[in-house]
């Protein structure tokens, strides 16, 4: 079910537009990134001078990797889950999941290999990016930034965090269309709930409403946070000089959420009636 | 043997996730198959067959009652090695191929990797889909889609194999090639469960059947024991009786209807035919043939149905 997933994901025209868009970026990125022979210190795209590497201060290299990385993840939101978030409710169509069911698999095992294919269509094309983007810049610039090549791990952990939100919500409203909507929706109550303090607190000045924001913002994969420290791995704007640091805090928190909803949604498929 | 077993099977659906009112799908239904038979599952639309079937494959979970396939209680993971399903209107990923397909359904029955395409090409051989092995099942017709399921519930050769209205839009030809099939796996001893509206396909292969309605088991019992419900008996005549012989016929009281060179004559006891026999004989009528007069499956469907919704 796993491979055969991975298969239909990969298949998903918004996934092979992806996997365009980025070949194209590493194309030119692969054509346009250069050292010229008499100056080894000097790193140029498409000819004009981009970064002097020995050169203290605004590291111009680190932002453009930044801003790539930002780029992808955005990209990869949007188109990533319009390609995935409907895997899991046409698994449930009717003739479909009969077929599934009267094989000799687990419920738990058929909606774990179904999700973890899901992810890995999106996770494929993530890695096939940045390990891209990282090559180039290594082989072509000798920057071997290794803060941009393990950002990809907390990427990829970000988004099989992410997608435990989608599973159950594929589960529970057995539509594409809601699965894909649903999933937008819970990328911004991520940021929303991220920046509470400063936000949605100030919406109700109450005691069990802002403890209410707290539980939620805990219960759920803290997706917003998960990505921003995975663009801090890579280092911090220049214009954002107060930027906090990175910490694995979110990371931990999520994993104990996408736990949760890992088992509640194995929990309300083993239970249903199709 | 037994291969299938339920006792006091229930299943009530929840008419939304909010409400509390039950829809009765099944009442208490307490059935046997036994093995190397095949069985008829029947019954109007909404009657309880299709929910049967999977109250057995656990694809839904019974209110009540209990039930073993092959000695295993439902929900074991085993029980689902020995059987193969075909669904009433199944789907399949429409960027497979037939041959991926098959293979696709191979591995998720855990079956050898190295055995999937010889056993996938050999399946799409016996449904006759040989030559669209490699054509995507988005472009197959629904005859063609039949097919293709019976092959995908062959594919590891199940002990038992349920199926959902098989011949659902398949041409006339393809029916008689399904029943061969069916026939043959028969032979070879694995047991058939079919549900079909299609009575006179029933007839013509399942060893015994059950009728359901409104999630009732109505009767049950061989195809010979539900279509010959009357002792009666059609006599086919040499020559057309005589006014005489007609005149001793009626003083043995029975209900006798005259055609033209037969009689069909009903009876209280098996012995009151001799009788008749003696009768004609005496009067110089040969006798050609002699048979129990049966009703179709058909008519005995209507008949039952029509006595249980008191129409």
């Amino acid at each position: 079910m796993f491979r055969f997933t991975v298969e239909e994901a990969m298949r998903r025209g918004t996934l092979i537009f992806y996997f365009i868009i980025a070949t194209i970026i590493l194309l030119l990125l692969t054509l346009g990134i250069s050292h010229p022979v008499n100056e080894p210190d000097m790193v140029t795209l498409f000819g004009n001078p981009l970064a002097r590497l020995s050169q203290p201060g605004f590291n111009v290299i680190e932002f453009l990797l930044i801003q790539l990385h930002s780029l992808s993840i955005f990209w990869i939101i949007l188109l990533g889950m319009i390609g995935v978030a409907g895997l899991i409710p046409s698994m449930l169509e009717k003739g479909m999941i009969d077929l599934f069911l009267s094989k000799p698999l687990t419920r738990a095992e058929l909606l774990m290999a179904r999700a973890l294919g899901a992810v890995s269509g999106i996770v494929i094309n993530l890695i096939y990016f940045f390990v891209g983007v990282w090559l180039i810049f290594g082989l072509k610039a000798g920057v071997w930034h290794w803060g941009f090549l393990s950002s990809t791990i907390y990427v990829v952990y970000a988004f099989v965090c992410f997608f435990s939100v989608v599973t159950i919500v594929g589960l529970i409203t057995r539509s594409a269309g809601f699965s894909i909507m649903l999933s937008f929706v819970f990328t911004l109550i991520s940021w929303g709930l991220e920046v509470r303090e400063n936000g949605l607190y100030r919406l109700w000045d109450n005691v069990v409403y802002h403890r209410l924001l707290d539980t939620l913002y805990y219960l759920t994969p803290q997706l917003d946070a998960m990505l921003g420290n995975s663009t801090r791995v890579i280092g911090k704007l220049p214009y954002i000089p107060n930027a906090p640091d990175f910490t694995f805090m979110p990371f931990v928190y999520s994993f104990f959420s996408t736990c949760l909803l890992y088992f509640l949604s194995i929990w309300y498929f083993s239970r249903q009636d199709f | 043997m037994e291969v299938i077993q339920t006792l006091d099977l229930t299943k009530h659906y929840r008419s939304s996730a909010f409400k509390t009112n039950n829809i009765p799908a099944l009442e208490k239904v307490s059935l046997s198959v036994e093995q190397g038979e095949i069985f008829g599952l029947l019954g109007p639309n909404g009657a309880g067959k299709t929910t049967f079937v999977k109250l057995i494959l656990s694809i839904v979970h019974p209110t009540s009652g209990s039930a073993t396939v092959l000695g295993y209680p439902l929900g074991q993971r085993v029980l689902k090695e020995y059987c193969g399903y075909l669904p009433e209107n199944h789907r399949y990923p429409a960027f497979l191929t037939a041959e991926n397909t098959l293979i696709f359904f191979g591995r998720l029955n855990g079956l050898p990797e190295s055995t999937l395409k010889e056993k996938a090409h050999s399946l799409l051989e016996t449904v006759g889909l040989k030559d669209w092995a490699k054509v995507k099942t988005k472009k197959f017709s629904k005859g063609m889609l039949q097919r293709l399921g019976l092959a995908q519930a062959l594919i590891n050769d199940p002990k038992i194999l349920f199926l959902d209205e098989p011949t659902d839009g398949v041409d006339p030809i393809g029916r008689k090639e399904i029943r061969d099939l069916l026939l043959n796996l028969k032979t070879q001893g694995t047991t058939i469960f079919l549900n079909s509206h299609l009575l006179s396909e029933v007839e013509m292969i399942c060893d015994r059947v059950a009728i359901l309605n409104k999630g009732k088991v109505v009767r049950t019992g061989t195809i010979a024991e539900l279509t010959t419900q009357k002792l009666a008996y059609v006599v086919q005549l040499s020559s057309p009786i005589t006014n005489e012989i007609r005149e001793r016929l009626q003083q043995t009281i029975l209900p006798i209807e005259y055609k033209d060179t037969s009689l069909i004559v009903s009876l209280h006891d098996k012995s009151e035919l001799n009788t008749v026999i003696d009768i004609l004989r005496a009067g110089g009528i040969g006798i050609e043939s002699m048979n129990q007069q049966k009703t179709s499956l058909e008519d005995y469907f209507i008949q039952i149905m029509k006595g249980e919704n008191g129409q």
